[in-house]
Formats: structure tokens, sequence, C-alpha cells
């Protein structure tokens, strides 16, 4: 036997090896897709919008103090409903237009400002706004895998889509049992505030403002009672400034209050704990109020000093304690969340499909070797070798990847086990044409091979160029389809060119003078 | 080549009608996935007969919804329910409601009445809910007899639902906990094996994905074949793509089947495989032209293709072999995917064979290039 051919029969069960070593056990080794296993694949969109209103309250509240300590008086800021992140100041001295505008200059740098007489607009800068929306979406992808950590599943892929501008996040949970649970952890916005209480409950928002002469005071804001508990219906007058927030957190665990019913036990920071001394000590005897996203969950009047922990009653169901505590636990979202696609499937169904998935290709691999055994006989079973070794050589590549398969995947499979015998025929049909034409059997092979390389490449790169461009376009299932096929073509071409050719040199070498090819 | 013009005359004819369909007919079946919608795959416990379950829908308003059984047996079913086309701007969150409304219409008496009286479905629990059940009365085997009960539902043979307590014996449970699960708990009507909702605002972004998908791909293929071969080649074979994308989805018109993502997969799959059949005779025309120089253009391709004719066939039955097997035994949800790989490999061995050189010929007549068509 010639040097060279046996260091490819080394490469060749080398490569046989590694594949082997890569996907063995294929239970453990070779992931399955969500579409297997059973799970659920959500998109959301993150409502950036909402990030920029946030900043431009904030930014409101530092322009009122601002004009305070430069003894300016005013009468109204506030946020234009026309363009998102815009403010308006109306009515202050315009003889003192210039000190504004200098104000302005000095402490307003992330916003353009236009000053005219005695009113001011300031509209947050493209590069100020890129900015906050890019954070509320890494902040909620944050959030978000804090959250899905809480609820005890790991290494989930959590994606961004669209690029540092996208705001869109793909979630891939495996296994789900159920789904609306999740989603619903998931989309809760977790804004925990603490407030002072000046009025009410009221059935409306009119009776509130009697008391302030039907305006609504500047430190103050109205705020729903949440309809889920017995506050719905209902209206207050609350301080529009949070004492202590939900970033104060250090813990929040469910746990029951005197009456057995169930409640969320908290433990503030530190330096949240002494500003909340502080601040029940002041307000002994007054009513507080414990507001979730925006509604009101609990009042209570202020009957102790309070530090760094205690208890928010006002539940009934425990379930929505647990799921409250692991949203709070996991931080607030800065944004509202929608879901814009949501894909569901059941383990049972995806157990089912790699049954008929796994019958399949066995399936097309008995057929087809029955095929190639009957046309081409012995060079029948040379090609059924390679093709089994380029089956081995894409579990392995699989494993290797950590691609997933998905059921378009093991398609892709079918499908390359179907396409790489093409490569197979190309080369014996080649082969038989030049033994026609009277060719001895060793050059009749040679020569085979060398011009249907060719071809094979040609023809493989194209479908590859579709491949590529697919797994551009898709997501999930779909890359796992393009990813067997580009896998599978480029080990078709290994294993049909060079693997087939050293069975083919293989036997050949064997019998010095061979005239006959069984092909 | 003589039958050049019977064969494009077919082409033309069943693209015509395809497309006529598509345009002024019953339209284009677009799924959920490009439309927006939800689709639901559900079992029942017993069967449901495919007239009832239309009528119950039917009562809820539900009645364009589209269902489809799954298998033979009148205990499976994929059902889909679009939002109209005016309501386009809704949120996901609509589709998810209609979800909810088809499964409420679903839902029968004895479940309501089951459900109302405080019992739990055993036939959707999660597994935390159901080792807390069974925690209250055997708190040692809950983990352990949990853990047995879900992974029964969950297995191949019972496909998430069981039909009676019987079933659950082989998942080994003692009979105290039997009687226990009896009384706490009932075996609901039916479970959702599958449930995919997608927003309209997705749907159309992934139609204009797969568009330009498939435009790109062509532009690439265009571009690699007029480096390795000549430009004309490249715009012969990428007419005939054309052709067998346009009949594909002509096709899936008349037949009423829906396009969804695996089909699109399956589109571009076939605009790669049938490049491949063409590239292959283009190959064969390239070296026959070194070749056989005296030969006249027409007698040449003639020549090509029967030369590479044992091939071609060979490998599109392979080809065909193994999707006809994936269309018989891959199941349901691969299925709409096997069907089109099945008319893709069959219209793209057609043309390569009858269409890619005909384009060829008549790409010389009409440009007459100097050089002629060698590389």
């Amino acid at each position: 036997m010639k040097k060279n051919l046996q260091w490819k029969i080394i490469l060749v069960l080398a490569v046989i090896a590694l594949s082997v070593f890569l996907a063995y056990p294929p239970g453990k080794k070779i992931q399955l897709g969500l579409d297997l296993q059973g799970g659920m694949h959500l998109v959301l969109q993150v409502v950036t919008d909402d990030a920029i209103n946030t900043e431009t309250d904030q930014e409101i509240i530092r322009l009122q103090e601002q004009m305070k300590k430069s003894d300016l008086t005013y009468d109204s800021v506030i946020k234009s409903d026309e363009r998102l992140g815009r403010i308006v100041l109306q009515g202050f001295d315009a003889t003192k237009e210039r000190e504004v505008r200098d104000l302005l200059d000095e402490y307003f740098k992330e916003w353009d400002n236009s000053v005219t007489g005695s009113n001011a607009t300031l509209t947050m800068k493209a590069t100020a706004m890129t900015y906050f929306r890019d954070q509320a979406v890494r902040q909620s992808i944050e959030t978000i895998r804090n959250r899905i950590d809480e609820l005890g599943l790991s290494e989930i892929p959590i994606q961004r889509q669209g690029g540092p501008t996208g705001d869109r996040i793909i979630v891939e949970l495996p296994g789900i049992e159920d789904p609306d649970r999740v989603k619903n952890i998931l989309k809760t916005t977790a804004q925990l505030e603490w407030r002072l209480v000046y009025g009410g409950p009221a059935q409306d928002q009119e009776t509130l403002l009697l008391e302030h002469d039907g305006k609504l005071p500047l430190e103050m804001e109205i705020l729903p009672g949440d309809p889920r508990r017995n506050l719905g219906g209902n209206y207050y007058l609350v301080s529009r400034v949070a004492t202590v927030s939900g970033k104060d957190l250090r813990d929040a665990r469910r746990s029951y209050d005197e009456w057995n019913n169930p409640a969320v036990s908290f433990r503030l920071s530190p330096e949240a704990g002494r500003r909340f001394y502080k601040f029940t000590s002041d307000n002994l005897q007054k009513p507080l109020c414990v507001i979730l996203d925006k509604k009101i969950i609990n009042v209570a009047t202020i009957e102790d000093r309070i530090s760094d922990s205690g208890i928010i009653r006002g539940f009934s169901d425990p379930d929505v304690v647990d799921d409250l505590t692991i949203a709070l636990r996991a931080g607030a979202l800065p944004a509202t969340i929608k879901y814009l696609e949501e894909r569901t499937i059941g383990p049972s169904l995806g157990a089912d499909s790699i049954r008929k998935g796994l019958t399949s290709i066995v399936i097309a691999l008995i057929l087809i070797l029955a095929f190639m055994v009957f046309y081409y006989k012995l060079a029948g079973v040379n090609a059924i070798s390679a093709l089994v070794l380029n089956v081995l050589i894409l579990a392995g590549a699989l494993a290797y990847f950590k691609a997933h398969l998905t059921l378009p995947g093991i398609a892709g499979i079918i499908l390359t086990i179907g396409m790489a015998v093409d490569a197979n025929v190309l080369v014996f049909e080649r082969i038989r044409e030049e033994l026609i034409q009277g060719k001895s059997v060793l050059s009749a092979v040679s020569s085979g091979f060398s011009r249907a390389f060719r071809t094979i490449l040609d023809a493989n790169v194209t479908t590859i160029i579709a491949a590529i461009f697919l797994f551009q376009f898709g997501t999930g299932p779909i890359r796992g389809f393009a990813i067997t096929l580009i896998i599978g073509i480029t080990a078709s071409m290994f294993t049909a060119v060079f693997v087939s050719r050293l069975i083919f040199d293989v036997s050949l070498s064997r019998k010095r003078k061979r005239t006959k090819l069984s092909i | 080549m003589k039958y050049k013009f019977v064969a494009l005359g077919i082409s033309v004819i069943v693209i015509v009608i395809g497309w006529a369909n598509i345009l002024g007919g019953k339209g284009l079946n677009t799924g959920v996935d490009f439309a927006g919608g939800t689709l639901i795959q559900i079992r029942f416990k017993t069967t449901f007969p495919i007239e009832e379950l239309r009528q119950a829908l039917g009562d809820a308003s539900l009645g364009s919804s589209k269902i489809q059984e799954v298998e033979k047996g009148e205990r499976e079913y994929i059902i889909r329910t679009m939002l109209p086309e005016d309501a386009l701007d809704q949120e996901l969150e609509a589709h998810v409601l209609m979800g909810n409304r088809v499964v409420e219409a679903l839902k029968t008496q004895d479940d309501r009445t089951a459900a109302d009286s405080g019992l739990l479905d055993l036939n959707i629990i999660e597994r935390d809910a159901l080792r807390n059940l069974i925690a209250a009365s055997f708190p040692e085997q809950a983990d352990a007899m949990a853990d047995a009960i879900i992974n029964l539902r969950q297995s191949v043979e019972l496909k998430g639902i069981f039909e009676n307590f019987d079933q659950l014996q082989s998942a080994g449970i003692d009979p105290q906990l039997l009687e226990t699960l009896k009384a706490e708990t009932f075996l609901g009507s039916m479970t959702i094996e599958r449930r995919e909702t997608v927003g309209p605002q997705v749907g159309q972004e992934l139609r204009r994905k797969a568009t330009q998908a498939t435009v790109w791909a062509l532009i690439g293929m265009l571009i690699y074949i007029g480096i390795r071969f000549k430009f004309a080649y490249g715009v012969a074979a990428i007419l005939t793509l054309a052709h067998d994308v346009l009949v594909t989805i002509g096709i899936f018109s008349l037949t009423n089947r829906e396009i969804n993502l695996p089909v699109i997969a399956a589109i571009m799959t076939i605009v790669g495989y049938s490049l491949n059949d063409t590239i292959v005779i283009f190959d064969r025309v390239r070296d026959n032209l070194k070749i056989l120089r005296k030969l006249d253009f027409p007698s040449l391709l003639d020549t090509s293709i029967n030369q590479t004719l044992s091939r071609t066939i060979i490998t599109s039955s392979t080809t065909l072999l193994t999707v006809v097997a994936l269309f018989i035994f891959g199941g349901e949800v691969i299925n709409d995917f096997a069907f089109t790989m099945i008319i893709g490999v069959i219209t793209g061995t057609y043309s390569s064979i009858y269409m890619s050189c005909s384009l060829l010929t008549f790409w010389k007549k009409i440009f007459k290039p100097k050089k002629g068509l060698g590389k």
C-alpha cells in the first residue's frame, strides 16, 4: 500500500473518531431546539418611548429645582403632548430671559433650547434620545434575565434583535409547562413606590381637587386604586415624588400578616432605611400608600417609625404574591413591554416530532441504500459508506457548534442525505462514461473524480449560497435547517470526493491488475 | 431541444393559471406566520367530530377559523384564527384573546362544572402545582409522584392527555394517592399541544424578509455563475429558478395549502437544488464547447443534456425518495415543507432539462454574443 494512502486512511479514521467523540451520546451532546423539546419562543418589544417620558419627567423636576435655586419665577413647566421628549416652560419674567437662557445652557446640556420672550421650549437631543432608548433595552434585557433566573431556569438565551438600535428581545424558554404565568411575570413592570397620601379615596378626580380650588398642586398627583384589589374604582391624591422605591429594595419575600393573609416582606438598603426612618418619623399618623405600576395597592396610616424592613399588605392570592416578589427581586422594567410573537410547543408534541423525524431519516437511508446498490452494485456500497460518514460528521458538527437541532433541521438532514448522494452519482456517471470510452479501470476512476470535482463544487456552492441567505433571514427552527444544510453539503464534498475516492483506491490497490469495476 | 416550445408552453400555462388564481381567485393561503393570527393544536380526550367542532366555534362567532384534522381519528385538530384585515394595528394581545376564546368555546359542560367546584384539571396542571397538591396528603412522595405523572402524561404514547384514571397506574402510583387524585382532580377534555401567535407587525416583517432573502439569494447565485461561467448562463439559470418558484407558489394557491416559514425554507432549498441540476448541465456545455467545436449550438446543448440525463434523473429520484419519506412519515408539522419539496424537486428537474438550455439558445439568438458562449 502506498504511503500517502495510509495517511489518508488515518485522516478519515481520525474524522470518524472525532465525530463520534463529539456526538456521543447524542441524547446529551446534541441540543434540541424548542420545537423538539417543547418550550416557549417569545419576541418582545420594549416601548422605549416610555423611557424617554420617564427621563422627561425627571428633568422637569430638576428644572423646577434649578429655577427655584436661581430665584426665577414662572407659571408652569409641562411635558409637551405634541412631541416626545419636549418640555415647555411658560410665563417667566421676560426681563430675565438671559438668566433663563444661561441656566438652560449650563444645566440642561442634553437638551436643545429655544427661548422667546417669557416662554422656553426644551427638546431632547437626538443623541440623548438614542442613548436613553438603548439603555432602556439593555436594562430590560438585564431585568428579564434576572426574572428568568428567579424562576429557576438557567442558561436561557436572550437576544437583542435589530442591532444596537433594535428594540426587540427574543427569549427562548425550554420546557415551560405554564406559559401564561411566565408571560405575566416577564411583562410586569414592577415599579414599586411608597408615597404620602394627601386626599381620598374619592369616586372621581374632581372631588379630590375641591380642597385645592379645582387646581392640582404642583407637588401632587392623582392615581387610581388597583381594580384587582378592594381599592378599585377609587382615586387618591398622592405626592408626586416617591420617598422610597423599588430601586431601594434589597430583598422581597412572601410572608403573612397578622390575619394570615399573604403579604410581601421587604428589606431596604441601609441608606434607604435611614431615609425611610426620617420620613416616617416626620409623618407619623399620616396615611402612606404603596404604588405598583402607577396603581395604588395599599393605603395605611404610619403607626410607627419604619427603617429598613417591613411588610406590604393588601393581597389575597398567594400565587400573585409569589410572582410579584419574583419581579421585585429581579428589579423593575424601565419601560412597558409588548409581546409581538409567541410560540409554545408542548413536550409530547416535540417527542412525537423527534420520533417521526428519526423514522423518516431511517426510511430515507434504507431507500437510498437499496437504490444505490441496485443501480451501482458494489460502488453503491461505497456511496452508502460515504453517506453514513456524512451523517456522522453532521452530528459531530452540530454538537461542536452547539447548534440546536430543530424539526426543519431534521428535514435538512434528510434532504442532505438525498443531495449528498448527488456528488457520488456525478462521479460514478463520469467513471462509467470513461469506461465506455475504453479507458482502464485505474485511469477511469482517476479522471472520473477529477473531472466531476469542478461540477460538484459549482453545484454545491450555489446551494450553500441559498442556505446562507436563509440563515440570515430566518429565526429559530429555520436557522436550524440552514445550518444542517450548510454543514451537510460541505461534509458531502469531503465524503463523496475524498473518502469515496479513498475507498476506490484502497480496493484497487490490492489487486494489481483490475480489469473490471463493479459500477 | 425540439420540445422547447412545448415545454415553455406548459410552464407558461401552469404559471398563468396558478397566478391568475392568486391574483383573481382564491388568493394565497398565507399562514399565521405571515398574516398574523393564532394557531392552536388541540388534542381531545375522546373523539370530537369535525362538524361539532365547527358548530362550537361558529356558536362563539369564530366561524371563520380554519380547522384541519391531524391524523385520522377525530381527536386532534389544528385551528387557525385570524384577525380581520382592518385590524392590522391590533396588538398581539388581541390574537391571544382570540386563541383563548377558541379554547373556551371548546370546553365541555363537564369541564366547567368540575372547574367551578374547585377541582384541578390533571390534563393541564403543571408540575409545581401537582407537587403541592400531592404534598398535602403524601409529603414524602410528592416530588417523585408528580414527576412520574407529568412524564407519563407527556409521553409519546399518551400525547399529553389522560383518557381515564386507570392510565395513571402505569406511573406506579399507590392506590391511596389515586383515590386522592380522583377526589381532587378531574380529567379535562383537551390539551393544547402547540400554540403560535404572531402579531400583524411581525407577520408583515417576515413577509418582507422572506421576499428579500429569496431575491438576494437569486442575485448571489447570478453573480457566482457569472464569475464561474458567463453572464448569459447566470441569466438563464436565474430565469429557470424564477420559473420554479413561480410554479411552486402557483401550485400552492391551487391546492390551497398554507404558506408558512418552513415552506419558505423549502422554496429556498428548491432554488439551491434546481440550480444544482442546471449547473451540472451548464458545466457539460462548458466542457463540450471546448471538445465538440464543430457541432452547432442547439445540437451541442442536446448532447450535453443527454450526457447528464442519467445523473439528473438518478439524483432527482434519490432526493424525491427522501422527501416522499418525509412527506409520509414526517408528521403534520413538517408536512407542508415536504409537499413543497416534492413539487420543487419535480419542477426543478423538469426545468433544468427543458428550460435552462432553451433559454441559452434564446439568449444566443437575441444578443448574438461575438465571443460565443464558451469560457
